[in-house]
């Protein structure tokens, strides 16, 4: 076990630092940050200084490597924009964007597996296709559309839901299904999938010979062995999440870290920009280890791979 | 067994996560009448509360609502009237002093007196503080004290328009605060003088102000009728309107002409629109270095100004309120005109006749930049299309268009511009006729005029040479004058309250009906 | 060594050789009723695309500042001038529902086509080759899907512009993840087949051997995956479009034509409920196929 968690703890290692030095550079490559912190107005005298005063005159790999041993350090650096440190910031839109995540991710699942083990169930059925159009539903609508009919009836006419902010949990509820919505399918495939491989499977077919109901073979043994690759994407999928929230941010006017990031580069704040790709790569490596690593701890026949 | 406790064990960990997510948010909403606030929805959170540290039109707002100036210009009458000063007077070219209002009290209880003036006016001053916006400050020299309530000013060259600045962006800050807490702590912790002072504020979520209680009594302004104002930042402007439909919301700006029309039918909304200073036009890049060299042919200007059709575009698309322009800039600043201008009308078979006689019978590609009202750009460019300029059109947000501008590489822009609200057209053709760095015509004859009128005291010279500048420009078609912009303001019906062009909210103002 | 995560994402695959190749596979496709809507729906559509010029009644291009949203037949300021309305600037709706069948399946095919390409090559050699070749796949994957899409996108639209091949380009280079693995999974269960072991045994070499006999067995799992990441593609565009980074106006493409409308949704519904249902219509379709394909794919076929 230990060796399997070093050899992917490696790997995470190296995948963050390639994300963070691609981000570097198509940041710089998008625009001049010098104009940027020089703001409005300036003149080539002002740049210039700009440029001198934070070292965008030199070379790139030695401003990533400074950039990165600051980041190490602890130093995150302050944003241009909202003239305060970058970290504080950052993480305080972080927490709108986990509680999101989360319950997301909960509500795909809630939508999923119902409907991933009745298709399972009733196989290539009309009762198998209405799964997967229900499961797919929230996906053929582009997300901004979605949220916005959600809006159209749980707002306006119907008057149960507040429209945007984020004061209590009920301003959640849209953004949720919204958002959750997008993760449904992947997770309905892959249990009805997992589910079809372990019903066919011999020790499924002895419980059905000696008799026992059918409800206990699906939900005991089909299920609970379906459900260990569903954890593992669920991981992943979080990660996922976390990082295309901006469109159902600005509709729900969270203010989270989507809506963040996509301030920060309109408005070329590159510390806070930088340290958000990182982050976010951080958290999508944690949890695709630790689901890994649970999956591993889950189901003991996969260590051995 | 041992699989199905570590199971549980996980899903035991989930719940408590979960459990505790939902814990971490909780609160109440708010009504409106009822609890005297108006809901007031805005787009885009201004990156300091500070005036003098942000760009954004509720920045402004938030500044005229929350400070105060030296003097007011009364939006009514046209007159300028003493506000924090009682009565100024010009001593020389470059000098104005000013008496000050005695009895005024900033929101923390800090009297008001010449301290506060020369520390504020000397601190925006420096442009090592970095105000943003450096065209509203850097023109001043230097503040003096000559008493608890005189200060002189000296501006740094002939400067007419410093009333005017005067009265709009440049707000007074508390001496002491200032001193001790800085742009960062008036970002935290604004403090001012004005009709409301600001009683809560989420960065990025939501500004509350309240009623000042001890507002002076002497003052244009007047206080604040209604209680409370819980401005929010929502970035969709569908979500806004969704808050209105909802009934969530007192007041939304900046809704487009359509929706405003459809809002004006719903039973619980009104429309309040009006035109605003806001003036549309089109750059031509007609310096050596521009990528559409056709540009440089005066026919060719024209030929662009006469196909597109403005009193239509007007009609239908800008919205009530608005008028077709023919010289660049707003009709009440000071020097504007459009008498004895080139005008020139709708003739796309002139258009036409032009463009063969400057060599492009088939007319040309180019480029045309915008940042915002795209309907309105696509019409353009439809226009265009019918005389045979085929202009792609390349919509960004406005910074990284200026950034284009400014290198060069821009043939055709729908731009903007709103003056900052100054009612001067010393803050608006030079801008872009003056030579500096978004001036893509670079017309000598031009610049010396403008610099004739920026620079004199006497108006009629000013009014003059302003008038031969624009009569240059609109004879030679350096670029082309669009219309002006309404603003629509979608409001709850029991809101009274009044459209102003300069844009400005004057949430003081505003009473229950 | 690829992460079992990324495992776990792809559904069980099968070598296609022996389902292809096993007897009564036509006939059942036939049967298959996902198959057969969902791609009969697609086709369709992809009808009315080439066939736009002759069936729009209107140049898509054609403002009329006087006819501004005009509503669709159906309502009572609407008629059969314009069947389906005009929209903001005058333009016929229809028309440009028409021709934006062409703007979006373009946009899928060749993402489909260009993500299918860079994926499947990375899987393949993952896949056959293992070892170093793996590691090194996983982790240019693992990075791709670490890294935020929006930040690319917005990247590079902020250095090259917005247009419909920069759009192409962004979602082509971003969307080849999910056929990297399974086309790795593919590659991986092929690889252990008797005719391919044949095949290296007899001498031939390795690009022989992979375009040869392994690529025609993974061909259907391309295109399972193919049909759903077009779908996916399709649907990021009208995102990137409500972010100011899509195609530019005035080009018809169905993602431009939703987000435009999204500011009428309140007050003149059918301005993005007629292009969102044709959208959702032509991702219900597309899932349908791919699903049902994937089915006949599966061990024991249908029922």
């Amino acid at each position: 076990m230990g060796g399997y968690i070093f050899k992917r703890l490696g790997l995470a290692l190296a995948v963050a630092v390639a994300v963070s030095m691609i981000a570097f550079l198509l940041l710089r490559l998008s625009g001049d940050p010098a104009i940027a912190i020089a703001g409005e107005g300036a003149r080539a005298a002002d740049i210039e200084l700009v440029r001198k005063t934070y070292g965008f005159d030199r070379p790139l790999p030695v401003q990533y490597v400074d950039w990165l041993g600051k980041t190490l350090r602890g130093d995150l650096g302050e944003s241009i924009y909202f003239k305060q440190p970058a970290a504080p910031l950052i993480l305080a839109k972080l927490q709108v964007t986990m509680v999101l995540a989360l319950w997301s991710i909960v509500f795909a699942l809630a939508i999923s597996l119902p409907l991933g083990v009745l298709a399972a169930l009733y196989r290539n059925s009309l009762i198998d296709r209405i799964c997967l159009a229900l499961a797919v539903f929230g996906q053929a609508l582009p997300n901004f559309f979605f949220a916005l009919l959600l809006i159209m009836l749980f707002s306006i006419t119907l008057h149960w839901l507040p429209v945007s902010g984020s004061d209590s949990w009920r301003h959640f509820v849209m953004p949720t299904i919204a958002l959750g919505y997008y993760a449904a399918p992947a997770f309905m495939r892959l249990l009805r999938a997992g589910m079809i491989e372990v019903m066919d499977a011999d020790y499924i077919r002895t419980a059905r010979a000696k008799g026992l109901p059918a409800r206990t073979v699906v939900f005991k043994h089909a299920l609970r062995n379906a459900v260990v690759p569903v954890v593992a994407l669920a991981a992943v999928q979080l990660g996922f999440l976390l990082g295309g929230s901006v469109v159902i941010e600005t509709i729900f006017a969270l203010d989270g870290l989507g809506y963040l990031a996509y301030q920060s580069i309109t408005f070329k704040d590159f510390p806070v920009m930088q340290n958000i790709v990182l982050l976010l790569s951080v958290i999508y490596v944690v949890l695709t280890l630790a689901s890994d690593v649970a999956n591993a701890w889950l189901d003991p026949r996969i260590r051995v791979r | 067994m041992q699989q199905q406790k570590r199971r549980h064990a996980i899903t035991g960990f989930i719940a408590g996560a979960l459990l505790a997510t939902v814990l971490a948010v909780a609160a109440p909403a708010l009504a409106s009448r009822k609890d005297d606030t108006i809901r007031f929805a805005y787009d885009q959170a201004p990156e300091s509360v500070d005036p003098f540290f942000n760009n954004v039109r509720i920045g402004v707002i938030i500044g005229a609502n929350v400070w105060d100036t030296l003097v007011y210009l009364d939006p009514n009458t046209g007159e300028y009237k003493g506000l924090l000063a009682r009565s100024w007077k010009q001593i020389d070219d470059k000098t104005i002093e000013f008496d000050l209002r005695e009895g005024v009290r900033f929101h923390n209880g800090e009297e008001f007196d010449a301290d506060s003036v020369v520390y504020t006016l000397n601190y925006v001053a420096d442009p090592g503080n970095k105000v943003v916006t450096q065209a509203n400050v850097n023109w001043i020299d230097k503040a003096t004290k000559l008493g608890k309530y005189k200060v002189r000013l000296t501006t740094r060259q002939v400067f007419p328009a410093a009333i005017e600045y005067l009265a709009g962006p440049v707000v007074i800050h508390p001496a002491k605060y200032y001193a001790e807490a800085g742009p960062k702590g008036q970002n935290s912790k604004p403090v001012g003088s004005g009709p409301y002072r600001v009683s809560n504020y989420l960065p990025g979520k939501s500004i509350t102000l309240e009623r000042n209680p001890n507002y002076f009594n002497d003052s244009p302004k007047g206080a604040a009728r209604i209680n409370k104002v819980e401005i929010r930042f929502i970035p969709d402007r569908q979500t806004q309107m969704a808050e209105m439909l909802s009934g969530n919301g007192d007041l939304i700006m900046y809704v487009p002409k359509d929706q405003a029309d459809q809002a004006a039918k719903m039973p619980s909304l009104q429309v309040v629109s009006g035109e605003t200073m806001r003036i549309a036009f089109m750059q031509l890049n007609s310096l050596d270095s521009t990528p559409t060299p056709a540009l440089k042919d005066p026919r060719v200007r024209k030929a662009i100004t006469h196909a597109i059709d403005r009193e239509s575009i007007v009609k239908s698309i800008v919205g009530a309120g608005s008028r077709v322009l023919h010289s660049q800039c707003y009709p009440s600043q000071f020097g504007c005109t459009d008498q004895g201008v080139t005008r020139y009308a709708y003739d796309p078979a002139l258009a036409k006749k032009l463009l063969a006689e400057a060599g492009f019978p088939n007319g040309f590609e180019t480029e045309i930049f915008a940042y915002r009202e795209r309907n309105q750009t696509e019409a353009i460019i439809n226009y265009l299309q019918q005389v045979g300029i085929k202009a792609t059109l390349n919509f960004s947000q406005y910074a990284a268009m200026r950034d284009q501008i400014r290198a060069g590489k821009a043939s055709l822009t729908h731009q903007t511009w709103g003056s900052f609200s100054v009612n001067d057209v010393s803050a608006s053709i030079p801008v872009w006729f003056g030579g500096e760095s978004d001036d893509i015509t670079k017309d000598k004859q031009v610049q010396e005029l403008l610099t004739r009128g920026n620079t004199s005291v006497d108006p009629n010279v000013r009014k003059q040479s302003y008038q031969q500048a624009l009569k240059r420009i609109a004879d030679n078609a350096f670029a082309v004058p669009l219309w002006t912009l309404p603003v629509y303001y979608v409001a709850s019906k029991e809101l009274s309250f009044k459209a102003y062009p300069d844009e400005m909210v004057r949430l003081w103002e505003m009473t229950w009906k | 060594m690829a992460s079992t995560a990324l495992d776990a994402a792809t559904a069980i695959v099968e070598p296609a050789g022996t389902v292809v190749a096993a007897p009564g596979f036509w006939r059942r496709v036939w049967k298959n009723k996902a198959v057969v809507g969902g791609f009969g729906w697609l086709l369709l559509i992809v009808a009315i695309a080439l066939l736009a010029p002759w069936i729009a009644p209107y140049d898509p291009y054609a403002q009329d500042l006087a006819n501004r949203t005009v509503p669709p037949f159906w309502y009572d300021a609407g008629s059969f001038a314009h069947p389906f309305g005009t929209d903001p600037l005058g333009r016929d709706y229809l028309s440009r529902l028409c021709y934006g069948a062409r703007i979006s399946l373009l946009i899928g095919a060749s993402v489909a086509m260009i993500s299918g390409f860079i994926g499947t090559t990375m899987g393949m050699l993952a896949g056959y080759f293992g070892g170093k070749a793996d590691l090194a796949v996983s982790f240019i994957v693992t990075t791709r899907l670490a890294m935020p899409v929006i930040l690319v996108a917005l990247a590079t639209v902020a250095l090259l512009g917005g247009s419909l091949w920069v759009v192409i380009m962004v979602l082509g280079l971003l969307k080849w993840d999910r056929f990297a693995v399974v086309m790795r999974s593919a590659t991986q269960q092929v690889r252990s087949l008797d005719y391919v072991a044949a095949a290296q045994a007899a001498g031939a070499s390795t690009r022989r051997v992979l375009l040869g006999e392994v690529l025609p067995n993974v061909l259907p799992h391309l295109i399972v995956v193919a049909t759903l990441e077009a779908a996916s593609a399709i649907l990021l565009e009208a995102a990137l479009s409500f972010l100011g980074l899509g195609v530019q106006p005035p080009l018809p493409s169905w993602g431009l034509m939703i987000s435009e409308a999204k500011t009428y949704m309140f007050f003149s519904f059918w301005l993005i409920a007629i292009p969102g249902a044709a959208l959702a219509l032509l991702i219900f379709g597309i899932n349908l196929a791919g699903d049902g394909l994937r089915d006949l794919l599966a061990p024991d076929g249908p029922t």
